[in-house]
């Protein structure tokens, strides 16, 4: 039998924090991200075997790597812990939890944390938006260009008009539906903020573009923010159920995974798809490898999604990717309700990356706490009523690095 | 899984589907806490009426909604018009929102006519900061008071989620539940119960402190007590800069109306400074009139001296050694907050006992308006969370320690709070959040 590997929860900082205004180093919000996740799990810190840091460019945003030694400063009891840090540009949070999980299932380790971190309001949108290039091919796509992905990913949407049409009314909508949901997050970034169906539709300078067709209410966040989890191995996962009188087998997992890297640069990736169906074929692969290795014939064994909306446009491709609609019809899906808290598949009840916020290396992990959340019944007013099992899906780059995840009991 | 999240979103889901908001009429909607509260409606109402003096004065307000939220949207679902209409408006409304001057008589005013016009459903809220909510409602209809409460949102209500629910004593149950269901999920606000009482919770405790501040600075100047009780202490805001900003005329209605009506164990440190009532007379009145305990000269920013009323550059005062501070937010910057609170906690030195004395100050006089303000200390403890943006009074005994707490709040010579006495420094704690994020309110430096 294939080992498991158990999630025993975690703590996600709240993504509206700005922790420069706040003089913080990102010591402190990894600290708070680690001690929130002990606190809310009730694991023993001296348990803990192994971590893993998912983050995309702290040496750019903070002047500072080797995250995996800063796990060893948030307790002296982490002292002599191996730690190690991962990066896949915004899928670096779903790459440590694939090493994490990897290591549980060839039985190195019992138990695992993984942390996502993040630290980008440090810098100007501008110095940012130039970083974030950097998960591109910076010298052919993002060098001495202004906000390089909201352009890549104005072209994703570009490439969906000429192979199927697309429309704008669509992509406002997916807009508004991540707002909405973020408003009942307490952790989400935009919980506050003004945001509206209209107001995503507004050709105006409230709503200015940002890169082709991509206009602000289309874009995620820039957002500091770190999420931590617990992995665990059949054994220790069942030594924790023991000890809160609960059975091992109420613990969610993550049934099943997808990794595939894609070609760098956007325009040979379009270029390998033009006979596809799909328009990014390895993101597909990455959700089909995912549901087969959970044994998940398709996305209706899915209750809901957390899926990388850096973009609308990325959204727009998860919805036919995941297969909720057949190549090219997402549409249909945005237009009958089907992805919208209550509808037969939430997508994003966190308010994804547009949302809740999108601190590059957490998200994979938030996507991962959130699914952990559903399939609990704990993820309060964005709870989707009887989750049993939630799909996530992280990209990194253009759709470049993509890995998804089931979780489920 | 029914959980405990669970139980209490479905609730929530059921008193918001059993009265369906769908029109909002705001009295006075071209003042700040009018169109500000006003914008608010328009994220989950369908319509919303702004009524002023005038039309002209009511698209004014809605002008200037669309620019606080930076969206021309605002007015998909607004319509303006005068006083003239408030009876056709009223009698169509689910929720009749009040923001017009605080003046007792004028609100009163307003009331009578509402309370001909509203049908019998519908819901009345006031958005006063100051006024007794029993004194509001008096010579109103049965029906009126059952449906009426304060919904004291703070300015400006985009930014600032913390809101204040005050029920009359004839205000349904089922009224407030409501209320704060809606707030909270539908309007985004982290709600408090507090009670009928001068400035409720938020104001009587953070006026409190920023007064006091005031007071001390005669003996220690302007720039002295911004440093001792700054961001470190655990608020966003300094307090002096605070006063500045909320308005010195503001700070005087405020701390005049509780000092009059809400006499307590601190009584004396809510008397308005004589120098700042002269002041205020003569045209101080903070950012607004362009100076108060700051001014700006171009580039060069300068710190009121009370004795003679001239300013001086602030980069220029002479100040003790405040090592202390360096030391603190140097742990606060890794997010050691425990340790930073131990360091203020023992910090030798007259400035450190100075601040401490504030700090302590703060924690006992929270502590002992438990049971007058709210009904325990999570609701103290979150106004002064979502509604000031300063460290809860209840998270700083725990980050203390409480034994630790008890000693700051004898060195300031303060009568000790029951619940102080009676916390055993063990692992009960008195916040009743997790401290996981507790680090938010502390800014280092």
């Amino acid at each position: 039998m294939q080992p498991e590997v158990f999630v025993l929860g975690g703590y996600q900082t709240d993504f509206s924090r700005n922790w420069t205004k706040e003089r913080k180093h990102f010591a402190a919000l990894m600290r708070e991200s680690v001690l929130g996740a002990l606190d809310a799990t009730g694991v023993d810190p001296r348990a803990v075997e192994v971590a893993h840091v998912g983050n995309f460019a702290a040496e750019l945003y903070c002047r500072q790597g080797h995250l995996g030694a800063f796990f060893v400063e948030v307790d002296p009891v982490f002292s002599g812990l191996p730690t190690g840090r991962h990066e896949a540009a915004c899928a670096s949070g779903s790459i440590a939890l694939l090493a994490a999980s990897a290591e549980i299932e060839a039985g190195r380790y019992g138990l695992a944390c993984v942390v996502g971190i993040e630290q980008m309001k440090t810098v100007s949108a501008a110095e940012g938006g130039d970083f974030l290039g950097t998960a591109a091919w910076y010298e052919l796509e993002a060098k001495g260009i202004e906000f390089p992905f909201p352009k890549l990913f104005g072209r994703l949407g570009d490439e969906y008009d000429r192979r199927y049409g697309l429309r704008d009314e669509h992509l406002a909508r997916i807009s508004a539906i991540n707002y909405e949901n973020a408003r009942l997050n307490p952790n989400a970034q935009t919980r506050t903020w003004y945001m509206n169906e209209r107001h995503a539709l507004c050709r105006t300078d409230d709503n200015a573009q940002v890169g082709g067709r991509i206009r602000i209410s289309d874009c995620s966040q820039v957002t500091d923010g770190a999420v931590a989890v617990f992995l665990a191995s059949r054994a220790v996962a069942e030594r924790h159920a023991r000890e809160r009188g609960v059975a091992v087998e109420s613990l969610p997992r993550i049934l099943g995974w997808g990794h595939h890297t894609a070609r760098l640069a956007f325009a040979d990736k379009v270029a390998e798809s033009r006979d596809d169906r799909y328009v990014l074929p390895h993101v597909r692969s990455t959700i089909t490898d995912a549901f087969r290795r959970a044994g998940v014939a398709d996305v209706s064994g899915i209750d809901a999604i957390e899926t990388h909306d850096c973009f609308t446009t990325s959204e727009y491709m998860a919805i036919d990717h995941f297969g909720l609609t057949a190549p090219g019809e997402s549409w249909k899906a945005v237009e009958e309700g089907v992805i919208a808290l209550g509808g037969k598949c939430p997508i994003n009840p966190s308010g994804g990356l547009i949302g809740a916020g999108h601190p590059v290396g957490a998200t994979g992990v938030r996507q991962l706490l959130d699914a952990h959340r559903q399939v609990t019944g704990t993820a309060g007013d964005y709870q989707v009523d009887g989750a049993r099992r939630v799909a996530t899906l992280n990209i990194g780059g253009s759709g470049t690095t993509s890995v998804s995840f089931v979780v489920g009991c | 899984m029914t959980t405990p999240e669970a139980h209490t979103a479905q609730r929530a889901r059921s008193l918001l589907e059993a009265r369906p908001i769908r029109h909002v009429v705001v009295l006075g909607a071209n003042g700040t806490m009018g169109y500000g509260s006003g914008a608010l409606f328009t994220t989950a109402v369908p319509r919303v009426t702004f009524l002023a003096r005038t039309r002209e004065k009511a698209a004014e307000g809605l002008a200037a909604a669309q620019r606080a939220v930076r969206s021309p949207t605002v007015a998909d679902r607004v319509k303006v018009g005068s006083y003239e209409e408030l009876e056709a408006a009223v009698a169509d409304a689910d929720l009749v929102f009040e923001a017009v001057t605080e003046d007792l008589a004028l609100k009163r005013g307003f009331f009578e006519r509402v309370d001909a016009a509203r049908s019998e459903d519908a819901l009345v809220a006031t958005v006063t900061s100051g006024l007794s909510i029993e004194a509001l409602v008096e010579g109103r209809s049965e029906s009126f008071r059952r449906h009426f409460a304060g919904l004291h949102f703070f300015n400006p209500p985009s930014v600032i989620v913390g809101t204040e629910l005050v029920g009359c004593r004839d205000t349904a149950p089922e009224v407030l539940d409501f209320l704060e269901a809606f707030g909270a999920r539908r309007l985004g606000r982290a709600m408090v119960r507090v009670a009928d009482r001068p400035g409720f919770a938020g104001n009587r405790i953070g006026f409190k402190v920023l007064n006091e501040c005031a007071q001390l600075v005669p003996e220690h100047g302007v720039v002295l007590v911004e440093r001792l009780v700054g961001p470190y202490t655990g608020r966003a805001l300094t307090p002096l800069a605070t006063i500045d900003l909320v308005g010195w005329d503001i700070h005087r209605a405020i701390v005049d109306n509780i000092h009059a009506l809400a006499p307590d164990e601190a009584h004396a440190s809510l008397a308005l400074p004589p120098w700042m009532r002269a002041l205020l007379e003569a045209g101080t009145l903070g950012n607004k009139s362009g100076k108060g305990f700051f001014r700006r000269d171009g580039k060069t920013k300068l710190a009121l001296d009370p004795g003679t009323g001239d300013y001086r550059p602030v980069a220029e005062a002479k100040l003790p050694e405040l090592g202390f501070i360096d030391t603190i937010s140097a742990l606060h910057r890794v997010g050691r907050y425990r340790e930073a609170l131990a360091a203020f906690a023992s910090a030798p030195g007259e400035p450190a006992r100075l601040a401490r004395r504030v700090v302590a100050g703060y924690l006992a006089y929270a502590l002992h308006r438990v049971g007058e303000v709210t009904e325990t200390l999570a609701g103290i403890d979150d106004i002064m969370g979502f509604g000031f943006n300063w460290a809860p009074p209840g998270a700083l005994v725990d980050l203390l320690g409480a034994p630790v707490a008890r000693r700051l709040v004898e060195e300031a010579g303060l009568a000790m709070p029951r619940l102080l006495a009676n916390a055993n420094g063990g692992p009960t704690r008195l916040h009743h959040r997790s401290l996981a994020g507790v680090g938010k309110y502390f800014v280092a430096g």
